[in-house]
């Protein structure tokens, strides 16, 4: 069937009613307009605002990441109508907040969590407390900076009430766990909270206004005149170094992937850690530590490009937290299509080796021409 | 001649929850002890607790040689009688987060704010010149960060630090643990002061969650219809083609850097 031109089906294409209300499999792509449902979510307007919640938190490659949004979505279900939601921004910001439920957007683009400067950013965020005076301040317990700043925080603010890793929050109370995960400690809402990934779901029934602050020349005005933690730079571990759990970039092969080296060659290109499918270790093509699913890793990636994976259920459980996923296959109507942000259809071989001479291509490009 | 501390704390068998040494603070230990062989500098040990622990013999057996333990009561804050004990120390080292009580991470911070002394957190690695500290920190996502401070400083290490250590049944027998003679009194419930209440940790925490006020008749239209979920679909077009449009992609969310 590949070989032919027919244009394949997606045999499990849903059923829709027609005018008489009758199931029909209709064939044209056009929609019912019965059944489009509103994609138009209504504006939180916070009306009198008295107070504020404030949101604080770095921004990953000027990117939000799933627990940042959680901590937005949690401020904004908390506030009532009379509190608005601000948001700061430690790093760029390359995307709009207004789906993550922000009335207020402050950005401070040169504390880029790459750059260690605690001292700097406790004296911004100290003079962006002292300007809103918020009521509350929500921060995601992550290790790209935010926990670090958060307990300077906390510490800074000894007379204010706190609590880190809460697992579980509402309008009154939060709980975290306590003697080593054994008890589960209740407390009321503090004015200071670190939140765990996972305590608050990102999905709003609602958005907000998403207002943009400037306080980009907060930066300049907060520079301490002597600073004895010094930044020496970051180091990069090669992705064949990382484990496969804290890779940012993953590739993977599954059964339609009928030449390693060609594989491993574009993994090496794109500095990408390497993974794969069940078929494809069962088969002796990888060892069994790059398994991703159920039985193998999970891989919580940025990037995860599938190449030759059908994508049975147990394959989609491992790469569950993937934000971005890039798939190469020959079947259009495999499940991982589904699940996949890109899917190219197609034989992988030929694209595989496309890209590779593309990006090999653009790298030199970039060598030649340095910003 | 510089000071050079590792604070220990009881730690927890992850599935029994019995006393025992703290994975994290014996990798602070281990990383003290390196660097105190290598400068050859004392040193010191300390606990802020109870003198009977079990885990203290854990900590002899790692290679502290003398523990010194300030009795602190139970309900009593550990962080004034800490301050006043370290407050002319220039390195201090322990764990990121406890296992036991709070286990908020927040010791390292409040002592910090308290000393007046810079703090560096998650150190994988550490090297002492001339005063001058270098430290390998972890960040996450296969990233490492060479930071260089001066002491005075607190650093905390990171539960990933590839530091050896050895538990030697000889030293167990051998280390001494003193207690020191002023027992502090009970200033405050917790490090900061919060209160909470226990419960046994059996159910699922509640996820929070906005809550949604839809027509029956929306409901309904959403359970009928099969929302796609799926991204673009590129089915046209030749390999290199098909290749520009993922690399494309790529760029568009900036996941590489060329």
């Amino acid at each position: 069937l590949s070989q032919s031109h027919l244009k394949r089906i997606n045999p499990t294409r849903p059923l829709k009613p027609n005018q008489a209300g009758i199931k029909r499999i209709v064939l044209s792509t056009r929609e019912n307009p019965a059944i489009q449902k509103s994609t138009t979510k209504p504006i939180r307007t916070p009306v009198n605002v008295n107070q504020k919640i404030l949101v604080i938190l770095h921004s990953d490659n000027g990117m939000l990441d799933a627990h940042a949004r959680q901590s937005i979505a949690a401020a904004a279900i908390l506030a009532d109508i009379e509190t608005a939601v601000v948001v700061l921004v430690l790093g760029e910001l390359r995307e709009e907040l207004a789906e993550a439920g922000a009335d207020e957007v402050r950005v401070i683009p040169q504390l880029d969590y790459l750059h260690y400067q605690p001292n700097v950013e406790l004296a911004c965020v100290d003079a962006v407390i002292a300007d809103i005076e918020p009521v509350r301040i929500l921060m995601p317990d992550n290790f790209i900076g935010d926990g670090d700043l958060g307990r300077r925080l906390i510490a800074k603010y000894s007379n204010r009430t706190a609590a880190t890793q809460v697992v579980e929050i509402n309008a009154t109370q939060i709980g975290c766990y306590q003697k080593g995960g054994s008890q589960l400690g209740v407390m009321q809402l503090p004015d200071i909270v670190l939140i765990a990934a996972d305590a608050a779901e990102s999905k709003l029934p609602f958005v907000g206004a998403a207002v943009q602050k400037d306080c980009t020349n907060l930066f300049q005005t907060h520079l301490p005149s002597d600073n004895p933690i010094l930044d020496l730079g970051l180091e990069k571990l090669a992705a064949s170094d990382i484990a496969l759990e804290e890779a940012d970039f993953v590739i993977s092969a599954g059964n339609g992937v009928n030449r390693v080296d060609t594989f491993m060659q574009l993994a090496k290109v794109l500095d990408a850690a390497i993974g794969a499918s069940r078929v494809a270790v069962d088969d002796g093509k990888f060892s069994r530590d790059k398994q991703i699913g159920a039985t193998g890793k999970t891989v919580s990636a940025r990037a995860y490009l599938a190449i030759g994976i059908s994508g049975a259920v147990q394959h989609l459980q491992g790469i569950k937290d993937c934000r971005h996923v890039i798939v190469i296959n020959r079947d259009n109507s495999a499940p991982i299509v589904k699940r996949a942000n890109l899917s190219v259809i197609g034989d992988a071989e030929e694209v595989m080796h496309a890209l590779i001479t593309l990006v090999s291509e653009a790298k030199l490009n970039k060598e030649r021409t340095p910003e | 001649m510089k000071k050079l501390a590792c604070l220990v704390s009881v730690g927890a068998h992850p599935v029994s929850h019995e006393a025992r040494y703290s994975r994290n603070d014996g990798l602070a230990l281990g990383l003290g002890l390196s660097i105190a062989n290598a400068q050859n500098m004392a040193l010191e040990v300390l606990h802020a607790g109870n003198v009977e622990s079990p885990a203290l013999l854990d900590y002899l057996a790692l290679g502290a040689n003398n523990i010194k333990v300030l009795p602190v009561s139970d309900d009593a804050n550990i962080l004034d009688s800490l301050v006043s004990e370290l407050n002319n120390t220039d390195l201090i080292l322990l764990g990121t987060r406890a296992e036991f009580d709070e286990d908020s991470g927040l010791l390292p911070y409040l002592l910090a704010e308290k000393l007046q002394i810079p703090l560096v957190n998650h150190a994988l690695d550490i090297d002492l010149k001339d005063g001058v500290l270098e430290i390998l920190q972890f960040l996450p996502k296969g990233k490492r960060r060479r930071i260089r401070v001066t002491l005075p400083a607190i650093v905390t290490v990171h539960p990933l630090a590839s530091i050896k250590t050895n538990y030697v049944f000889a030293k167990k027998v051998s280390g001494k643990i003193t207690s020191l003679a002023n027992a502090y009194q009970a200033t405050g419930l917790a490090i900061k002061q919060s209160a909470w209440t226990m419960q046994a940790n059996s159910r699922k925490p509640n996820k929070l969650k906005a809550r949604e006020h839809v027509s029956a008749h929306a409901r309904m239209l959403s359970a009928i219809s099969s929302e796609s979920k799926s991204g673009v679909v590129v089915n046209e077009g030749t390999s290199v083609e098909k290749a520009q449009v993922i690399l494309t992609y790529l760029r568009e969310h900036y996941l590489i850097d060329f």
